[in-house]
């Protein structure tokens, strides 16, 4: 419990740390963000309207007092409000949110319902026919990047055989089937390259498994080939191949915002490339800021189910 | 090196296509032609022309130029950077390595896409941006490479060598470490580059690259998209292009990490098919007389290596009788572990038995299907292993894995079970069973999963257990006692045992008769007493010789067991033998001599020498 413990405790600091870092960027990067925001089409902003934007938006303050104000601001989930349309950055986030973590979710269910049969089929017929197709399937995906992927299953699927829409949403509440309909490609093209990585990785540790001591003693107890598998290799495999999940949930991440473009999936990078474009910083800020926290309460929560995976680590 | 030729070539022509792409007989990537636009492919053009009526030929060409820039340019800055960094913390420690390592730590926290986008949000868009930002995502990668290798190499003695003959810092970090960090600096970079294609083209894509009308892969599928309707091959094209650079790149990357660290590198395929084949076909001999438990025939095993199928194990023949104790002994490598793993069923994948049977209780167990020997496995048939730590599965608790073993014979109830399982760590001597049957192997000390391991053999009260060198991994007072507590098992429950093991001094305290096999065969056999009091074989007796006793000094026995596919022709302990002569050259036959069993041809000179009556 401990453990646990002092792992979340980490985290929280690995929260705070981005969001400084993403308040210090802001702030260092010469240039001044109100002066940026009016220069449009090149022509030189009016001193006036930028003095007041700079109050607005609190950059007259001291550095020091404008970072308090912000890390309180934080701490109360208050993210303040778009310099575009003036509404509240913590609204749209908590409204557009779920839907960016419904496709991770989506994703990754896909990469681990695919990934992890595929992966120990393929290492308990090494060598064999699957495991060569699924090997250069694998390589292939990895290759193509997600944009690729949406970009093509659009063409296939909406354009040619016109089996699907391009895109867009409609939410599970109103109508569940197309909701499912809509979240099938998009969810397809996240789940790509991390069931590669998923595939690869099991395969590896299935045959690591495979060659272990213990799964000698499980056979010799008589146990039946299934249970052999999924109680001793399996099982066992599972561990290293959650730590690489753990480690490419920030490509998912990232890939969200590709693949939200592609389908027209209103998560949260719709407003996130509007707001980059329009230079829209309270926005840019509070989104970067609450997919880093996700990320990094991402990987706690990975080291938690990893830890009930493992026993060793819980006493290290 | 051979195994680089085919990436090296492919990544090597694409970077070539993309230098010459200004010297190509290609059309202006840039000029528009409205008028001709999303043409079919004519002469000139041979991929046609794009939404704005530019040539997509030459637009792919010159794509790959930015792409390609945009990449080597972040990854070359990050590797220059990341090195350097990497260098200096590593070897100044202290405070520079908590800036220049630990820093990097902060990066890693940033989905890189989303640090991307923050610092387009901040400098605009274009190609300064991305190379400035690649670069950045890029460093901690080069930074922990260089540092941890920096690590080690501080300590290698030509290291040190060179700072005691005084070298300045500057030169020690370039002349000699720097070298041989290169090969995992050059995997990063690999990796590196290989990231940013995939990053740019992203970020182009999104219309926050490359900013138009400059061609880049991205861009052109971004446009592309808009008319996938009525061109859907001017989409193909970048895709395949993309995705043919970033398959050869990470072809690249994959055998540049084989060749820098060749333990990754795919292993040789191993044999399946024949041994399930193989039981029906072998001729099935007579059952033996007589009223052993075990009795093995002729046993013979094969493995398939690279360099020919060899015999590990040759026409061994065995017998114990009911509730009597065999010893199997001889050295590493003489077959004593393989034989077990047949009599199991578990011999690893490449080898199989060719010749030979094996009789339990009036059945030839290689002739049974898979399903009969599973039953007998664990059951009436078990085995304890050498070492209990990789024996036991780490992530189970050891109450739940002996419970396992009873329920994959005996029809009882989970609860049932685990309370079966209490009872026999209870029988094996833990103290608090129940508390320990809740413990994961690494929490007991090794004589404890030693004594699991023997808990679960012995749960489903088998009438043959078979100890592989039970007590090899463990300290001397615990070897006694799990041989004392082996001893009281088969007393208590009547079992045959067959006890695999190196140390004579074991045998004398446990066994009935003893097999001393030497590189695969059978050398003598016969009851403890007899052979450990006359032993016949020179072998026997050179093992007998290099057991500590008293104050005499052991003598060792020259040289080693040879390797299977090495095996002499004539007697296989010749070349080790002190009485080796030139009728040794012709393979000796196993004699029976009475009770005893011999595998010698000068035995009658040999004991006539020594005085034994032949």
């Amino acid at each position: 419990m401990a453990w646990a413990a002092r792992r979340i405790a980490v985290s929280l600091a690995l929260v705070w740390i981005v969001a400084s870092i993403v308040f210090l960027v802001i702030h260092i990067v010469p240039g001044d963000p109100a002066e940026l925001l009016l220069s449009s089409g090149g022509f030189a902003p009016d001193p006036a309207a930028v003095a007041e934007l700079r109050e607005r938006l609190g950059l007259d303050r001291p550095l020091l007092a404008q970072y308090a104000a912000y890390l309180g601001a934080l701490l109360r989930g208050d993210l303040g409000t778009s310099l575009v349309d003036d509404f509240p950055v913590a609204q749209e986030i908590l409204l557009r949110l779920p839907r960016t973590l419904e496709l991770i979710g989506a994703g990754a269910l896909i990469a681990v319902a695919a990934g992890i049969p595929a992966g120990t089929w393929a290492a308990l017929r090494r060598g064999g026919a699957f495991d060569q197709i699924a090997s250069a399937t694998a390589a292939l995906l990895l290759a193509v990047p997600v944009f690729v992927v949406g970009t093509l299953l659009v063409l296939v699927f909406a354009q040619l055989l016109r089996w699907m829409p391009a895109g867009g949403y409609v939410a599970l509440a109103d109508d569940p089937w197309r909701h499912l309909i809509l979240l099938s490609l998009p969810a397809l093209a996240i789940g790509k390259g991390l069931v590669a990585v998923v595939f690869r990785m099991t395969r590896t540790a299935v045959l690591d498994a495979l060659s272990r001591d213990y799964v000698r003693t499980a056979r010799a107890k008589g146990l039946s080939p299934a249970r052999v598998l999924l109680r001793h290799v399996v099982r066992n495999a599972l561990i290293p191949v959650l730590t690489v999940l753990a480690l490419h949930m920030g490509s998912l991440l990232g890939g969200t915002v590709l693949v939200e473009y592609v389908f027209n999936w209103p998560g949260l990078s719709t407003p996130l490339l509007r707001a980059v474009e329009a230079r829209d910083y309270p926005m840019v800020v509070g989104i970067v800021v609450t997919i880093s926290a996700l990320f990094v309460l991402l990987n706690l929560a990975m080291d938690l189910i990893y830890a009930a995976l493992d026993p060793r680590i819980r006493a290290a | 090196m051979r195994r680089l030729a085919l990436p090296v070539a492919l990544v090597g022509g694409i970077v070539l296509l993309a230098l010459a792409a200004p010297l190509l007989p290609l059309a202006d990537p840039v000029t528009q032609d409205v008028a001709r636009r999303l043409a079919g492919p004519m002469p000139g053009n041979p991929l046609g022309r794009d939404e704005f009526g530019r040539d997509v030929l030459s637009r792919l060409v010159w794509g790959a130029r930015s792409s390609l820039a945009v990449a080597f340019a972040s990854g070359a800055i990050a590797c220059a950077c990341g090195t350097i960094l990497g260098l200096l913390g590593g070897w100044f420690r202290g405070l520079g390595e908590l800036l220049a390592v630990r820093s990097m730590d902060v990066v890693l926290c940033f989905p890189p896409v989303l640090l991307a986008l923050l610092a387009v949000t901040l400098l605009g868009p274009g190609a300064a941006t991305l190379i400035l930002v690649l670069s950045v995502l890029y460093l901690p990668g080069f930074v922990r490479v260089t540092y941890a290798e920096v690590l080690s190499a501080r300590n290698h003695d030509y290291v040190e060598a060179v700072r005691a003959l005084g070298a300045s810092t500057p030169r020690i970090l370039g002349r000699t470490v720097l070298p041989n960090i290169a090969g995992p600096v050059l995997v990063q970079l690999s990796l590196a580059v290989a990231s940013a294609v995939v990053l740019e083209s992203g970020l182009s894509f999104l219309g926050l690259g490359v900013v138009p009308p400059a061609p880049s892969w991205g861009l052109m599928i971004r446009g592309a998209r808009a008319t996938m309707a009525q061109a859907p091959l001017m989409l193909l094209w970048p895709c395949i292009a993309l995705t043919f650079t970033i398959l050869a790149m990470n072809l690249l990357c994959d055998r540049l990490r084989d060749a820098v660290d060749p333990r990754g590198a795919p292993a040789r395929r191993r044999l399946r098919l024949v041994d399930r084949v193989l039981p029906g076909l072998l001729p099935a001999p007579s059952p033996p007389h007589g009223e052993a438990l075990l009795a093995l025939h002729d046993l013979t095993i094969e493995i398939a290596t690279p360099r020919g199928a060899i015999r590990p194990v040759e026409e061994v023949s065995l017998s114990v009788p009911p509730g009597e104790t065999l010893a199997i002994v001889g050295e590493s490598g003489s077959g004593k572990s393989l034989t077990a793993t047949a009599i199991m069923g578990l011999l690893p994948d490449a080898a199989r038995v060719v010749a030979g049977a094996a009789w339990f209780e009036g059945r030839d167990l290689l002739r049974l299907d898979e399903k009969a020997r599973r039953s007998l496995r664990g059951g009436a048939i078990a085995m304890i292993f050498q070492d209990p730590m990789s024996s036991l599965n780490p992530v189970h608790r050891v109450g739940d894995q002996v419970a396992e073993a009873i329920r994959a014979h005996q029809r009882v109830s989970p609860r049932e079970a685990a309370a079966r399982a209490v009872a026999l760590l209870r029988r094996v001597g833990i103290a608090d069973p129940a508390r320990r049957a809740r413990s994961y192997p690494h929490q007991l000390s090794g004589g404890m999963r030693q004594r699991v391991m023997i808990a679960m053999a012995i749960a489903n009260r088998p009438r043959l257990l078979i100890a592989d060198e039970p007590t090899t991994a463990l300290d001397v007072t615990v070897q006694a006692q799990i041989l004392e507590l082996l001893a009281d098992l088969r007393r208590e429950t009547g079992m045959g045992l067959v006890f695999i093991t190196h140390n004579l001094g074991v045998v004398a305290e446990i066994a009935d008769s003893v097999a001393v096999m030497y590189a695969g065969q059978v050398v003598e056999q016969g009851r403890v007493a007899e052979v450990f009091g006359t032993p016949r074989h020179p072998y026997t007796r050179a093992l007998l010789a290099a057991v500590p006793e008293g104050e005499a000094p052991p003598s060792g026995i020259p040289g080693v067991v040879p390797q299977p596919h090495a095996y002499p022709r004539g007697c296989r302990f010749a070349p080790r033998c002190p009485h080796a002569a030139a009728v040794c050259e012709t393979p000796p036959p196993l004699e029976q001599l009475g009770d005893r069993q011999l595998r010698c041809l000068r035995h009658a000179e040999l004991g006539a020498a020594a005085g034994i009556a032949a």
